[in-house]
């Protein structure tokens, strides 16, 4: 093993913004640099709407239409872990262990168009997570409304005298049942910028080098050196990450929840196997494997073949 | 926090998550198992690490159809250790591997060594 697996890999953040972060793990391997990246994306619980219950709408738009513009719209998830999914809820179809409520409802009165934004979708589940002197910034369920004005997305336009109401049920999921429960807008993944492994294939008109932009990531490692033969050794040892949230929770959390999926999983695994332990198949093949139960006939109720 | 995972874990047990599929050897160094709800986020990571084992002979992994959620994973051993030991090191090894990672991202977070935007 190469000094890589005995230090364990190393992580440089190069620049926290708004939203984003952006860092760099240097000695892992890609199977698991890849299991991050997808768990990021994929399978971090968060809230978003899933039911939603039209009362009235006479906007120019379709139930279903709006009904899909309001999953989409992220929510503060960072408690979300308090909440249970539907499925592991004893309730019928959603209640306040498993899900939050938020009402909708507006009419234009005036001559001018009016604009529905995010902002205007209230909370209405009492959670007892919630804490609400704390100027409703961590309060679950509640849409994000991160531009300067704090108005958030706009749903929909209203004419005078149309108007839109419905309550919505926003529930816990991952974003492998449906991308609305992505807590990541936008995943950036690179490593060998300068395709030393040959892992990408540049298509080119002349000359490859000077049509293809430099990644911005060259800078980090050492370019290669003129008719440097091929290396097929070589692995990828650095990754350049840029985790960019939707805002449902912080960049940071995702990363460190990310993380903790991956540890969770891995975690029920093993405790399956302990509970394994106890049926007969385990306990065939360990004793089998000390040499007792060498040759005798199979387990009739088990097809070995 | 293992407690805390045990407790999880409990939660959601799920006798149909973990199977050994046919075609194990007759003295357990070599045997496939048939992951529930699993793809290539821990299936790679998984292979990687098994193979890492220097007791491991063989370590690989499929997803034998994309529609069915399964994810089926063999591994054969040179016979000092049995498939089944092989698998449980490896998922320790990788939760492990997971923690120096969030360890060492969590340190550099709060280490403020960076470039950053303010809102």
């Amino acid at each position: 093993m190469n000094r890589s697996s005995e230090q364990g890999p190393e992580v440089t953040i190069r620049r926290v913004g708004r939203e984003d972060v952006d860092f760099v793990v240097k000695d892992m391997d890609l199977a698991l640099a890849n299991s991050f990246r997808r768990v990021m994306i994929g399978e971090i619980p968060t809230l978003a709407i899933d039911l939603v219950e039209i009362e009235i709408n006479t906007s120019v738009l379709a139930d279903e239409f709006i009904a899909h513009r309001l999953g989409l719209i992220p929510l503060e998830s960072t408690l979300v872990d308090n909440l249970l999914f539907t499925r592991d809820c004893d309730c019928d179809q959603y209640c306040d262990k498993c899900s939050v409520e938020l009402m909708l409802s507006a009419r234009c009165t005036t001559d001018a168009t009016m604009d529905v934004y995010t902002r205007d979708l209230m909370v209405t589940t009492v959670s007892q997570y919630n804490n609400y002197d704390n100027n409703n910034n961590n309060n679950l369920g509640q849409p994000i409304c991160n531009d300067q004005e704090g108005k958030g997305i706009l749903i929909c336009k209203l004419r005078k005298h149309q108007e839109l109401r419905l309550k919505c049920v926003a529930k816990k999921g991952i974003a492998k049942e449906h991308a609305k429960w992505s807590p990541t807008a936008a995943m950036g993944f690179e490593y060998d910028p300068w395709n030393k492994l040959r892992h990408t294939d540049y298509w080119y008109e002349e000359d490859a080098n000077e049509e293809w932009p430099k990644s911005a990531n060259c800078d980090w490692e050492e370019p290669p050196r003129e008719n440097e033969p091929f290396d097929y050794n070589a692995k990828p040892n650095q990754y350049y990450f840029t985790v960019e949230s939707a805002g449902s929770l912080k960049q940071h959390d995702i990363v460190m929840r990310g993380i903790d999926v991956l540890q969770k999983k891995l975690a029920g695994i093993i405790f399956e196997l302990k509970v394994l332990d106890e049926t007969s198949e385990k306990s065939r093949l360990d004793t089998e494997f000390q040499g007792t139960a060498y040759g005798q006939t199979p387990n009739p109720e088990y097809n070995w073949n | 926090m293992e407690d805390e995972v045990e407790e999880q874990s409990a939660q959601v047990l799920d006798p149909t998550k973990f199977k050994i599929l046919p075609g194990a050897s007759e003295d357990g160094s070599a045997a496939s198992f048939q992951l529930m709800n699993e793809d290539h986020t821990l299936g790679y990571s998984l292979q990687y690490v098994i193979m890492k084992n220097p007791e491991v002979e063989f370590c690989g992994y499929s997803i034998p159809h994309p529609s069915e959620p399964k994810m089926n994973i063999r591994i054969q051993t040179y016979g000092k250790i049995s498939a089944i030991d092989a698998l449980e090191s490896g998922l320790d090894n990788l939760i492990d591997l997971c923690d120096v990672v969030e360890e060492k991202f969590i340190e550099q977070v709060n280490s403020g060594n960076y470039k950053s935007e303010e809102p």
